[in-house]
């Protein structure tokens, strides 16, 4: 039986990691800062899934955004999904090229309907992530924003979720915006905005603050995967002790053990040709 | 799909000398063959053919008696045929053939099989040594080989259907999973790979 997922999205900006609250950033440090002070090795044991993405507000550097992301990725043994401003095929290959399994695409889901189409022939639908922003609207009901949660698009959120599965997808991240960076928990009435025929799995994202919310979301059948993008809420040791704390619950997590690692680096190999 | 550099990193990591090389010579030559997959089964067997490269696998493999890991389309390219994208002969190392999942056998199920999944081992296998009989690796696939009947099957895993997760023959290995994906489970599986 296919296990659920805990992911760990890091949000990238022009050489700093980010925290994001209701989408207002806040540097918090660069690549280094995240291995020395988060112990980011240690951490990606503690995941089944990381996802990073580029969320800068202006001009994009992809050269150094994917330099980052070779370095980040070395000792990482899990599937690695990167976006963040994609608008071409070109763009998307760079990422795959630098450590990447996945893209992440989010404006030209609704803008550039071709482009998912050409990845998905590229790459394969399995290799495109829509991430799509939501938003609770006073007057009642949920819009999408896009351009890093900048623009609304008119229309129900319903309407374009319905689209965007449609689409040659293979998975959905579903991100709320009001419950971003808060803590306060994930937002799970977003959930009745799928379609009932949902065939795609669904990663929810927006508001994890402890290891509670993360049960509440992965307890709902309708989720195959949960996110936290929170650089301090599960710092130190907290996603290991989170992922310890939901096993020990019963979710059906991916299991390894961490103890067999001085194991495995403890013996000298001869050479291989790849 | 295929991601030479997860599985280059994999294989650093474990303290590994690795050279990606497409060069017939180099590959013959080589102490220990890893063979990734990138692409459908018939692209990427018509450009190992096109770059003689399938003559040097195996001439390396059955010749020289190298040691070889098929990983994913890897695994899949050591079988007799395939069915993707064209019916195409395999590399003939593993005696059963590659199709795609069919619908009457997987029930409910989603095509491709995609995330982390329970991998039944055999007892004794190289690969899984150190390893429970049940854990978890990760996959990403549509097509699959069956296990049925095959000789050398190490592990399987399943999927509506019972399917090959794992292959052991002599210097012959394979995963249908990807072990650079698959955390320490993973990890283990290469160092055993490359202890053999």
């Amino acid at each position: 039986m296919l296990k659920k997922r805990l992911i760990f999205t890091l949000l990238y900006n022009q050489g700093s990691f980010m925290l994001s609250r209701n989408f207002r950033l806040q540097k918090v440090g660069n690549l280094k800062w995240l291995q020395t002070n988060y112990d980011f090795s240690h951490i990606s044991f503690s995941i089944d899934e990381l996802i990073v993405l580029d969320i800068a507000r202006g001009e994009r550097d992809t050269q150094a955004f994917c330099e980052m992301l070779k370095a980040l990725t070395e000792g990482c043994f899990v599937p690695i999904a990167a976006g963040g401003g994609i608008r071409t095929v070109e763009h998307a290959r760079s990422l795959l090229r630098s450590g990447a399994d996945k893209v992440v695409v989010n404006t030209a889901l609704y803008d550039n309907r071709e482009l998912t189409a050409d990845l998905a022939s590229e790459f394969g639908q399995q290799c495109v992530v829509a991430s799509m922003d939501v938003k609770h609207q006073r007057e009642g009901g949920y819009q999408v924003m896009v351009d890093n949660g900048a623009r609304r698009l008119s229309g129900t959120a319903e309407h374009w979720i319905e689209q965007v599965v449609n689409d040659s997808v293979g998975e959905l991240y579903l991100n709320s915006i009001d419950r971003d960076g808060t803590g306060q928990g994930y937002d799970l009435r977003m959930l009745d905005l799928l379609p009932t025929s949902m065939s795609k799995p669904v990663i929810l994202a927006g508001g994890v603050g402890n290891s509670t919310h993360l049960a509440e979301g992965l307890a709902d059948a309708r989720i195959d995967a949960v996110a936290t993008a929170h650089l301090f809420n599960f710092v130190g040791d907290g996603l290991r002790q989170a992922r310890n704390a939901l096993i020990g619950g019963g979710v059906e997590l991916p299991q390894w053990d961490l103890r067999q690692l001085d194991d495995i680096l403890g013996k000298q190999q001869a050479g291989v040709t790849a | 799909m295929g991601n030479i550099w997860s599985v280059v990193n994999a294989l650093r990591y474990l303290g590994s000398l690795v050279h990606v090389s497409g060069d017939p010579k180099e590959v013959a030559a080589a102490d220990a063959l890893l063979l990734p997959g990138v692409g459908s089964f018939r692209k990427a067997m018509l450009s190992l053919e096109m770059s003689g490269l399938d003559q040097a696998i195996l001439e390396a493999v059955q010749g020289k008696g190298r040691k070889i890991l098929g990983i994913c389309l890897g695994m899949q390219l050591l079988g007799t045929r395939g069915s993707e994208d064209g019916d195409t002969r395999g590399l003939g190392l593993v005696a059963n053939p590659v199709d795609r999942f069919a619908i009457g056998e997987i029930g409910a199920n989603k095509i491709p099989h995609i995330g982390f999944d329970v991998v039944h081992s055999k007892p004794g296998s190289v690969l899984f040594s150190g390893l429970s009989e049940t854990a978890d690796f990760y996959f990403v696939h549509s097509y699959r080989m069956l296990s049925r009947g095959l000789i050398g099957t190490a592990a399987t895993c399943t999927y509506g259907v019972e399917f090959l997760a794992a292959y052991e023959q002599g210097n012959i290995f394979a995963t249908q999973f990807h072990p650079e994906k698959s955390q320490t489970n993973g990890l283990m599986l290469l160092r055993n790979f490359l202890a053999e």
